[in-house]
């Protein structure tokens, strides 16, 4: 975790930093599905929209959570993140990040941004002063190792071909001369 | 026309308001997707109306940016966004007028645009996406490619052009604000657009976006990119050293002075029966 990140101190404010991960990785999984249908993978673009759907489901429950209370405004650049931007969002140069992206490379990026999410949430859970930050933080940290252990298993219980695509006869980026 | 948004009895926008539903064409690993992000959180930040804000661009990847964002646009011609969006400010000046844009468009078809835009100091903001190479056209050199680049069939020893300095240029033009981001941090270059936004005249953004496609070596991008090691300044003469002493690739708010900004006076216009009498066929 980033040294310089603060410690968060009160629900709203915990509850202001869930609803936010799980705003950007749902937004990010769906800027993923569409590139991906964009350029015709729709393999993984189905995957991508099933993993946002995840993400949305998890932001409803924190904002149901946070219903009967205001949470704090927070700016963007003001986040605890230890990493630009939020953690289940933070890797967009992954090298696997490509049109050809496989099933398989797609569920590893998702089992990356889903423990990085957790982490977060364990950190909040040891750090926080507050009992019932760190209880919230516990749940939703356990929640994100649910998600992890499913992506897990969805890698060892399904076929997927662990090579690279095949190669296109036609790519898209070759340069013209 | 964009949908109201941000009245009294509406919620408060969410940056997800701010997207069309379009879907980027881009690549998957586009920097440009962070630039969008940074985008529609900085208008969600200073919550500002759809209807209050135009998008104006040129041509490229990066230009099509207004397409993605829901309020109102304008994807215009081969560099010229800087002059479509100075005359869409000059007409209405209580729009909030963002112009988008890559390193081609900005700084070689429409470099001439960019030095006036940043001496006549109108209250816009540019955003320049650069990743130093035409993508949309299929990886050819830009302005801003470094000499020794040799990857395009176009130029296969290189450019041998030393490379257009897009921070020194704005400067030396007379810029009053100029920042660099990085569009693997949205977040703050969300905070450097708003502001760029809130800088009364004309707001430079120089992003350093990757094109994973013809420059997967920009990935290294990530590691490369620091905060910039002065404090802002507003002292021409300081920011002159520290634009010309770094190395590309630091960023953060380099440079920013309150100058006069240029908004022609709107009175005294002619009529349109005055108009239309003159231009009788």
């Amino acid at each position: 975790m980033n040294d310089n990140a603060k410690i968060i101190e009160t629900v709203p404010e915990f509850l202001a930093h869930a609803v936010a991960l799980e705003d950007e990785s749902a937004e990010r999984y769906e800027m993923l599905a569409d590139a991906m249908e964009v350029h015709h993978n729709d393999e993984v673009a189905e995957l991508f929209r099933k993993l946002m759907q995840y993400s949305e489901d998890h932001a409803q429950e924190v904002q149901t959570l946070a219903s009967d209370m205001t949470l704090p405004n927070i700016a963007p650049w003001d986040y605890n993140w230890n990493c630009p931007g939020s953690p289940e969002n933070c890797d967009c140069f992954n090298d696997a990040l490509d049109y050809q992206m496989t099933p398989y490379q797609a569920l590893n990026l998702a089992i990356h941004n889903e423990t990085r999410g957790r982490d977060f949430y364990a950190w909040v859970s040891r750090e926080s002063p507050d009992p019932e930050v760190r209880r919230l933080a516990g749940e939703m940290a356990s929640e994100e190792q649910e998600h992890v252990d499913l992506l897990q298993a969805m890698i060892a219980n399904t076929d997927l071909s662990r090579e690279a695509p095949l190669e296109d006869l036609d790519p898209p980026n070759t340069p013209d001369g | 026309m964009p949908t109201a948004i941000a009245t009294e009895a509406a919620p408060a926008p969410r940056a997800k308001d701010y997207k069309s539903g379009i879907k980027p064409v881009w690549c998957p690993g586009c920097g440009h997707f962070g630039a969008l992000s940074a985008v529609t959180k900085a208008l969600a930040y200073l919550q500002l109306r759809r209807e209050e804000v135009a998008m104006i661009s040129g041509i490229g990847c990066s230009s099509r940016l207004p397409a993605y964002i829901d309020s109102y646009g304008f994807h215009g011609v081969h560099g010229r966004a800087l002059a479509v969006a100075s005359g869409l400010k000059a007409a209405r000046p209580d729009l909030t007028v963002l112009v988008a844009g890559g390193d081609g468009d900005g700084f070689s078809i429409g470099g001439n645009h960019f030095l006036h835009a940043c001496r006549r100091n109108m209250d816009m903001t540019y955003i320049v996406m650069d990743n130093e190479v035409y993508g949309m056209t299929k990886g050819q050199a830009s302005p801003t490619t470094a000499p020794e680049w040799d990857r395009s069939k176009l130029t296969p020893y290189g450019t041998g052009v030393p490379s257009f300095r897009p921070t020194e240029i704005a400067l030396a033009a007379g810029a009053s604000f100029i920042a660099r981001g990085f569009s693997g941090d949205p977040s703050g270059l969300t905070k450097l657009l708003v502001e760029a936004i809130e800088h009364r005249g004309f707001s430079f953004v120089h992003v350093l976006s990757p094109c994973p496609t013809f420059r997967p070596e920009q990935k290294e991008w990530k590691q490369k990119v620091h905060p910039c090691r002065m404090d802002t300044t507003s002292n021409a003469a300081e920011a002159a050293r520290l634009i010309q002493g770094d190395d590309g690739r630091a960023t953060g708010l380099l440079y920013v002075e309150d100058l006069p900004v240029w908004q022609p006076r709107n009175e005294g216009q002619a009529d349109m029966a005055k108009i239309e009498a003159e231009f009788r066929v």
